[in-house]
């Protein structure tokens, strides 16, 4: 499965990628997990299946979920402190619940 | 109780309108132009550090390596960079704005770039006028290039303003042809505009806006009482987890950027970092005031590492600290969490506050030079000190100070939260969660 991840400049998203990455293999689940900024999302529209919001830009979740409710993809806000810890686990379970 | 009603008011009123302005197409293609264009921006900073950089030995080598004209390399890189800085984000806004909108965003680039060579004087011997292509056209430049975008998008709308191509005829070609009409408007309302202006004014729009608009602007922002409410405004978006910085963004870097440039091409002709006009710039809050972030959390950092048991908060401690060097800190933010936390709602608030009273007050008594370079916002605390006063060690004294009155300023209130943490029942579930995070 695709994930996507948004934030503003990706620096502290990449790290919460890493560990999702790390997680995913642990948990033997086949997964790409990627970092976006906003902008770059729509050219990837087509191949995500979820799109997770970093919670410092969660005012972006209604314009995303605007465009992505086309394509019938999930979007959701990263829980605050699952993303302050980077918890890979977490967050990627947060995925698979909303692809459900 | 009277806490939890003003969160509550907060999240309910102040949030969703912070929200919006963060989320509003025209600011949002603003900030991703300006943030387009930093490359550059740094390069050409970079470029009149070193040619304006401080020691002796190093000036001589260069003489004595590369011959007198070695600056030559360093001032025409400057010429391609920030002096031409307006042109740049013109480009850069229109393609991102027309990229908002799916519209063709070469395009719009291209012809907002020739409205605003449209707006802008001609010099005696024909040539462009750097005077207005860098900083000091800035606000023309960013209405120009929202307007002739908006103009482009409207208008690419009407099926009949495209010119037919036969069947066969290459995407691409066909693309420049339906831009064809709406450029021509655009580029002629654009004269039009510039004729009329010179007409009755006697001076161009950028002469006319610049005196009226930006220059009076540019004094506001450079006093004390704008600089501590761009950091009143900052830390309170951030303490509702609002990305702060880049919804204050556009305001910032337009008002901002000016006078940094002013700074900069002074220091470069030689004026020394003292003698420059401008105090507050972006440079200012990123090396004096922010460091480590939002919120100097550099120095509760710190101040968890001196002071605090609980393992909780010295996971996290450990976990931003890398970040933390180059100034990002999320992971403080949410995890601590600072984030609605109303333990660190007035550290978090006071503390730049005093940091840019103390920062302000050092650089106008002149123990400190003024700001004379941009830096990639995550160049670590020290270094941007040394480098943002271009080459003074007097710039990091004023961060090492800083960072211990904001650390001696975090103490008491991690310590306050660090003990209401240990007596907390709930503790147990930080304690689990920690062990996953360390993989223990």
């Amino acid at each position: 499965m695709k994930i996507a991840l948004v934030c503003s400049a990706g620096m502290s998203t990449s790290m919460l990628v890493k560990n999702m990455r790390q997680a995913a293999e642990q948990k033997g689940i086949e997964a790409e997990i990627d970092a976006y900024a906003e902008g770059e999302l729509n050219q990837h529209m087509e191949e995500l299946e979820v799109i997770l919001i970093g919670p410092q830009v969660r005012y972006l979740k209604q314009r995303i979920s605007g465009k992505a409710d086309s394509y019938n993809i999930p979007v959701d806000v990263i829980d605050n402190m699952a993303y302050g810890t980077m918890n890979g686990d977490k967050v990627l379970q947060q995925a698979l619940n909303l692809t459900s | 109780m009277n806490q939890n009603k003003f969160m509550h008011f907060m999240e309910e009123k102040f949030m969703p309108i912070a929200g919006k302005i963060g989320s509003l197409r025209h600011l949002v293609a603003i900030r991703d132009g300006f943030v387009g264009i930093m490359p550059l921006i740094i390069i050409g900073s970079l470029a009149v550090l070193i040619n304006n950089f401080p020691w002796d030995g190093f000036q001589n080598f260069m003489v004595m390596v590369f011959g007198e004209s070695w600056k030559m390399v360093g001032d025409s890189v400057w010429n391609g960079s920030f002096a031409i800085l307006s042109l740049l984000v013109t480009a850069s806004i229109a393609y991102k704005l027309a990229e908002s909108y799916e519209a063709d965003g070469i395009s719009a680039a291209l012809i907002a770039v020739g409205a605003l060579v449209v707006l802008t004087p001609v010099t005696d011997d024909f040539g462009l006028s750097f005077t207005w292509l860098g900083a000091q056209g800035l606000f023309v430049a960013v209405v120009t290039s929202i307007i002739s975008t908006e103009v482009f998008r409207i208008l690419g709308k009407y099926e009949k303003l495209r010119i037919k191509m036969p069947e066969g005829v290459p995407e691409g070609v066909t693309k420049s042809f339906n831009a064809l009409l709406p450029a021509a408007l655009i580029l002629f309302a654009a004269g039009l505009v510039n004729t009329l202006i010179t007409l009755f004014f006697g001076q161009s729009i950028h002469e006319l806006v610049f005196s009226v608009i930006q220059e009076p602007l540019q004094g506001l922002s450079n006093t004390l009482g704008s600089a501590l409410l761009f950091a009143f405004l900052n830390q309170l978006l951030w303490f509702f987890g609002l990305h702060g910085t880049n919804i204050l963004g556009p305001i910032m870097e337009s008002i901002y950027l000016p006078l940094i440039e002013e700074n900069q091409s002074l220091f470069a002709a030689g004026t020394s970092a003292f003698d420059v006009p401008y105090i507050v710039t972006k440079p200012f809050f990123d090396a004096y005031v922010f460091m480590g972030g939002s919120g100097t959390t550099l120095a509760l950092i710190f101040a968890i590492f001196l002071v605090v048991k609980s393992r909780h908060y010295r996971t996290v401690g450990k976990l931003s600290s890398a970040p933390g060097i180059f100034n990002i800190n999320e992971p403080m933010l949410f995890g601590l969490p600072v984030v609605l936390n109303p333990v660190m709602l007035v550290p978090f608030i006071l503390i730049p506050f005093v940091l840019t009273i103390v920062a302000y007050s050092a650089i106008s008594v002149g123990f400190v030079p003024k700001t004379v370079a941009i830096l990639p916002w995550t160049t670590p605390p020290i270094l941007s000190g040394y480098l943002v006063t271009g080459g003074s060690w007097s710039g990091v004294v004023l961060q090492l100070i800083n960072l211990s009155i904001a650390t001696a300023m975090y103490i008491p209130f991690i310590m306050a939260a660090d003990r209401s943490l240990m007596k907390n029942t709930d503790s147990e579930d930080f304690i689990q969660e920690e062990r996953k995070v360390s993989g223990q």
